[in-house]
């Protein structure tokens, strides 16, 4: 290319010479274009300087910058670099390099960085990558090799192409590298649009409002299987209708549905009659009285059998019944039946006073208790009911949780750790037997009394066992009822006190083990030979 | 008294907005499978018909029942400015008696529904719970095991916030500064409003799954 830098200069003799102005050769100075390039230098250093007047104020005012606005600062200075450079790169070769600066220092150096050759490295670099670039078409004719290399570089650069395009692509639709953000959005059509808004309608209307989910009124009987929440809470009658206890028509259900609600009532309220058990009370002592927690509207001695008859009813229904509650029907049904059926046993109450309270002075400590159910049949030899029910009705009104109650009975059940009702236990057992030695000072005497479980509910613990097993008499026998409580653990603690020839409390807490598998026995109670 | 936003999500995308509120709230997320049923009173039993929600978590071994209450949203010009629903809300745990003893009083089962998705409850300026359910309903009475979902492709975003008469404003504010948090991916609005999906939440939920949407291009 032309070059040259030609010097035109004027010379005068004898006159010291005149400033030798260097002019470019015209075209060259054409070439360089040096205006643009001024332009574009002050351009380049102004926004050099804006930026640097920026990070200044952010400095200042301790805000934090934008990142959007010092990419595009940066990216426009970097493209006013880049054009500058090239420009100058056009004409450089018009031009070398004379180094100014030459020292000590870099006065050995000098020469091999204004060399054109390359280094040695260099150099064997660069021939082993044409070795492997001329590989194949070595052989070839010359025009054919330039060929063969042309089309590999037709083919590289189209895959460079094809893999701008993808990056470009994929820029787009997630509105990376343009600096204004996502530009496309994806659009819906109008049919899809409408589906969703549509659908959105009726979501929203069902959570809100329950449109859509409700079911006609002929579809509104319950068919299918209760889920399991809602299988005890739920009871289905014949007719598929939802059923509450106290809507059918047995009375005996009414008649629990009451008394277990007065049940709740009597347990939580301590009954002011607590102390006062009365032994010569009228043959129907619970029915009425205030002591009778729970007996209000207690079905009279004529119905008694038609209790013992509905029983198997309501056992069935028990199974449907939550637990606390079905503790509280039992606990009812069996306070109504010893009621009756204590009528007849009303003097074999009084012989046995005498030692009731020698056991009770005597086993002091140990303690069972029962949880007493209804009976299926007539073992009707429970003495003391009247004396029971008002321990039970003391125990009742006592039956707070009283852990550290729970603890003195769980000690005493030994190896049985029948948790009663653990918590309710408030086993006002030790409870008791400071009362009882009141009650002892009064006329009554506290008899606990046994009952068999006969029910179908598997998580009754069963006295009977335990009542086989010993020689109970009923005399020896005590047990409290205890207050019902909705613990899964149905074991019993059995409260027993036996008179001194009775030593049989380790038996007794032996059996109480193998409580909870006794599912049908019957108990008897026998009068004890005196 | 609760501030409450709802909007609607695709199903597709559940799983970047659980990503998102992992995130987001810290907290673990709890699983969410609720029996909800709506009894309303007959007209024997008073002039205006009250409604009543009873809902039973069947999510834990032993199912936990709440009744709820929801009341009228506020009104006026005050409540225009608001972003959020305000409204009144009365809610208490009861034993599983309460439906029997609703039955007893003489309400009726108006309708059931059962929501099956997670929940993520959590503190920030205001206790909230923000719930992504399924809303399924049952073509025979109570029975569970058949629901089926009233909207297939869509679930329901709910997020609730307790608030008093004295601080609904500082609930509300709250409420509505995390709902923008979550506007990549769900519109809330007051419930009965509707707000359409959002468009772009394809490319926010490719972006916040852990293997990027480069693979679906």
């Amino acid at each position: 290319m032309e070059g040259g830098v030609g010097l035109a200069t004027t010379t005068q003799p004898q006159q010291p010479p005149p400033p030798v102005v260097e002019k470019l050769n015209p075209k060259l100075e054409k070439e360089l274009n040096l205006e643009s390039l001024k332009t574009r230098a002050l351009s380049l250093f102004k926004a050099v300087s804006r930026i640097l007047e920026d990070f200044d104020a952010y400095g200042r005012t301790n805000t934090t910058p934008k990142w959007q606005d010092i990419l595009g600062q940066y990216s426009m200075v970097n493209l006013e670099l880049f054009n500058i450079v090239e420009e100058v790169k056009k004409v450089s070769n018009a031009f070398v390099v004379l180094p100014k600066n030459v020292n000590a220092v870099n006065a050995g150096i000098l020469p091999v960085m204004l060399s054109s050759k390359l280094l040695p490295e260099m150099e064997t670099d660069d021939n082993a990558k044409r070795e492997q670039l001329l590989q194949g078409v070595q052989s070839l004719p010359i025009p054919m090799q330039i060929e063969r290399l042309k089309a590999r570089m037709d083919m590289i650069a189209a895959a460079c192409e094809n893999a701008e395009k993808v990056l470009a692509d994929t820029r787009k639709a997630y509105g990376f590298g343009t600096r204004q953000g996502p530009s496309m959005l994806p659009t819906m059509d109008k049919g899809q649009a409408a589906k969703i808004q549509e659908q959105e309608n009726m979501l929203r209307a069902a959570v809100n409002d329950g449109a859509g989910t409700r079911l006609p009124p002929d579809q509104r009987q319950i068919t299918t299987a209760l889920p399991p929440h809602l299988a005890d809470v739920l009871i289905i009658n014949e007719a598929g209708k939802i059923a509450l206890p106290g809507q059918s028509n047995n009375f005996n259900n009414q008649g629990m549905m009451q008394v277990s609600g007065t049940q709740f009532m009597g347990r939580s309220a301590a009954s002011p009659s607590g102390p006062n058990f009365d032994n010569t009370a009228s043959p129907l002592p619970y029915s009425n009285s205030p002591r009778a927690t729970g007996m209000v509207n207690a079905p009279s001695p004529q119905q008694q059998i038609q209790q013992q008859q509905l029983q198997q009813q309501q056992r069935a229904k028990l199974m449907q019944m939550p637990q606390h509650q079905q503790q509280l029907l039992a606990q009812q049904q069996q306070l109504r039946q010893t009621s009756m059926q204590g009528l007849g046993q009303i003097p074999a109450l009084h012989d046995l006073h005498g030692q009731s309270q020698q056991k009770f002075q005597t086993l002091h400590g140990q303690h069972q208790m029962s949880y007493s159910q209804p009976m299926a049949a007539a073992h009707q030899q429970f003495q003391a009911r009247q004396l029971s029910g008002g321990h039970i009705q003391h125990s009742m009104s006592q039956g707070q949780l009283n852990p550290a109650m729970n603890r003195h009975l769980n000690q005493f059940s030994g190896g049985a750790n029948s948790a009663l009702f653990t918590s309710a236990q408030g086993s006002p057992s030790s409870q008791m037997i400071p009362n009882m030695s009141s009650m002892q000072s009064q006329t009554l005497v506290p008899r606990m009394q046994q009952f068999g479980v006969s029910g179908t509910n598997p998580q009754r613990s069963h006295s009977s066992q335990m009542l086989g097993d010993q020689m109970f008499n009923s005399s020896g026998m005590m047990q409290t009822q205890q207050t019902q409580t909705q613990q899964p653990q149905q074991q019993q603690q059995q409260q027993q006190q036996q008179q001194g020839g009775y030593g049989n409390m380790q038996t007794n807490q032996q059996s109480l083990q193998p409580n909870n598998m006794m599912q049908n026995a019957q108990q008897r109670h026998q009068n004890p030979p005196q | 008294m609760e501030c409450v936003v709802q909007g609607i999500i695709e199903t597709q995308h559940v799983e970047a907005l659980e990503i998102l509120l992992q995130g987001l709230c810290g907290v673990q997320r709890e699983r969410l499978r609720v029996h909800e049923l709506c009894l309303k009173s007959g007209p024997n039993l008073g002039v205006v018909t009250s409604d009543v929600r009873l809902l039973c978590d069947l999510d834990q071994p032993d199912p936990t029942w709440t009744v709820k209450h929801v009341g009228g949203a506020m009104r006026g010009a005050g409540a225009d400015q608001i972003s959020v629903m305000v409204r009144t809300m009365i809610e208490s745990k009861v034993s599983k008696n309460s439906l029997r003893m609703f039955y007893a009083l003489g309400y009726k089962l108006d309708h059931e529904l059962l929501k099956v998705g997670f929940a993520f409850h959590f503190q920030r300026t205001a206790h909230i719970s923000v719930s992504v359910s399924s809303v399924n309903k049952m073509p025979k009475v109570h029975a569970i095991d058949e629901a089926v979902p009233v909207t297939h492709g869509m679930q329901i975003v709910d997020v609730t916030a307790p608030a008093t008469p004295e601080n609904y404003s500082e609930v509300a504010a709250a409420v509505s500064s995390f709902c923008e948090f979550l506007a990549p991916l769900v519109h809330l609005s007051k419930p009965f409003i509707s707000t359409g999906v959002v468009p772009t939440a394809a490319a926010a939920a490719a972006s916040l799954m852990s293997d990027g949407g480069g693979t679906t291009l």
